[in-house]
């Protein structure tokens, strides 16, 4: 649990917060902060194909489509499935288009 | 965390000789081992059965595929087994797969199971290769090929049994398939067993050394990719083709993009990402971050002390099937920039 904001936060490799041994000193993000900086980062990089994340109480992400359909999952790794569903096809990090966008990618 | 070894290798190639003799010593007297029957004849079987008490036999088929909750099952029965004291404890599990199954579902099954993973850890999967049929097979069985790829540890065996040039070409054909591995070699009996199971990377003790061996390969793997102008990459009209290569990245990178990045990219094309392993340089933490991951399965991330050499920088390996250095690059460049344009913005207000 953080001691900052008393939230229990989730097992996955990617949260810093359930690996407190690999992910010393005092650089290491609270689990709010990083959920928070995790969905601002995925927002930029879905903002084309207008899908946003938010955090739930760090315990899940809730995915939403622009006509308001909404999923909610428990890990990032269960967002990209999300994404599929609600954009209606695949998403690829590798495909060049994407990628483009992400390389102009405003605030 | 008890460490969970697969040992895997095609058929014929020298499993079970070398499950019999490393199970002789004294090192691996409290070793739980799972077999895994195919066919009709539980061979493995009847020759395991001699050797280890608590062998438990898998019901039907493959490992692979349709036995996997068999499997997840299996190994919390030991464990509840060893807990409740009917049966001896032990301090490590070996799975031997069966010559046609594929070892990557076996290791999320270990690492995906809530249960199994807060007792076990997934430790080296060891792949066995046959000197006399290894280059045919490697050429006619894609399974042959993905079960090398993925390997910790290769084992060249019946080295006894043709001579030094073709051990050679043989050694020379797995290293293009998987750089990261070392590649003992042996005669059927002799075993170094610490170089197959001892040098582990979950072993704290062992880490430091294992790491430098990673880096040492990444070096190499570095070195022939200049010397050649990336030869792995002409094989990639070939969609089966496996292509090796290291990214560089000198300034700390974000642990959270990069972890948006890998999910993204395991979600996408996991079946295709064989092996990644690197040691990372990231802003969240003073110490360097170890990540491995086989396929989709990516492993809880590791910590290590201090630097193994000056050099400060994230150096991440992949080997993957039909997928190119370059494509790799622009798209984790794509998101590590994005993270950075953001930390920038932040900075400024």
């Amino acid at each position: 649990m953080c001691g900052l904001c008393g939230l229990l936060g989730t097992v996955h490799w990617t949260e810093t917060s359930a690996h407190p041994q690999a992910f010393t000193g005092a650089t290491r993000r609270t689990i709010r902060a990083e959920r928070l900086h995790r969905s601002e980062l995925v927002n930029r990089a879905l903002a084309a194909a207008r899908l946003k994340l938010t955090d739930f109480q760090a315990t899940s992400y809730i995915v939403r489509s622009p006509t308001g359909r909404q999923e909610i999952v428990g890990d990032l790794q269960s967002v990209w499935g999300a994404v599929d569903r609600l954009r209606g096809k695949p998403i690829d990090p590798l495909d060049d288009a994407w990628i483009d966008e992400i390389e102009k990618s405003a605030p | 965390m008890i460490p969970v070894n697969v040992v895997t290798g095609f058929l014929g190639s020298g499993k079970t000789t070398l499950l019999r003799e490393i199970l002789r010593s004294a090192e691996f007297s409290d070793t739980a081992v799972i077999v895994n029957e195919f066919g009709e004849v539980g061979l493995d079987h009847v020759l395991l059965e001699e050797v280890e008490e608590g062998v438990l036999l898998l019901e039907s088929g493959c490992i692979c595929c349709t036995i996997r909750s068999d499997l997840k099952e299996t190994i919390r029965n030991l464990h509840d087994k060893a807990a409740r004291g009917d049966m001896p404890k032990f301090s490590r599990v070996v799975i031997e797969t069966t010559g046609l199954a594929d070892p990557a579902p076996i290791v999320s099954t270990i690492a995906a199971d809530p249960i199994i993973r807060n007792h076990y850890r997934v430790a080296n999967v060891i792949c066995t290769v046959d000197a006399q049929n290894g280059r045919h097979t490697i050429e006619s069985q894609p399974e042959a090929k993905k079960q090398i790829s993925i390997a910790d540890r290769l084992l060249v065996t019946k080295a006894d049994l043709v001579d030094d040039e073709c051990i050679a070409e043989l050694k020379g054909t797995l290293h293009r398939l998987n750089p990261l591995a070392p590649i003992g070699t042996s005669c059927g009996t002799g075993f170094d067993a610490d170089f197959l199971f001892g040098e582990d990377i979950g072993d704290e003790k062992r880490r430091e050394a294992e790491v430098r061996r990673w880096l040492e390969s990444a070096q190499a793997l570095e070195r022939s990719e200049h010397s050649h102008g990336h030869h792995h990459e002409h094989d990639l009209h070939d969609d089966h083709a496996t292509n090796s290569f290291v990214l560089r990245y000198a300034h700390p990178i974000d642990w959270t993009a990069f972890g948006i990045w890998l999910t993204a990219l395991l979600h996408a094309h996991g079946e295709n990402i064989l092996r990644v392993k690197g040691i990372l340089n990231v802003a969240e933490s003073s110490t360097p971050v170890i990540l491995h991951g086989v396929q989709h399965v990516v492993h809880p991330p590791l910590h290590l002390e201090r630097w193994p050499d000056e050099d400060r920088t994230s150096r991440i390996v992949f080997i993957t099937r039909g997928i190119s250095e370059k494509k790799i690059r622009r798209s984790l460049d794509a998101f590590l920039g994005m993270a950075e344009r953001m930390r920038r913005e932040s900075a400024v207000a």
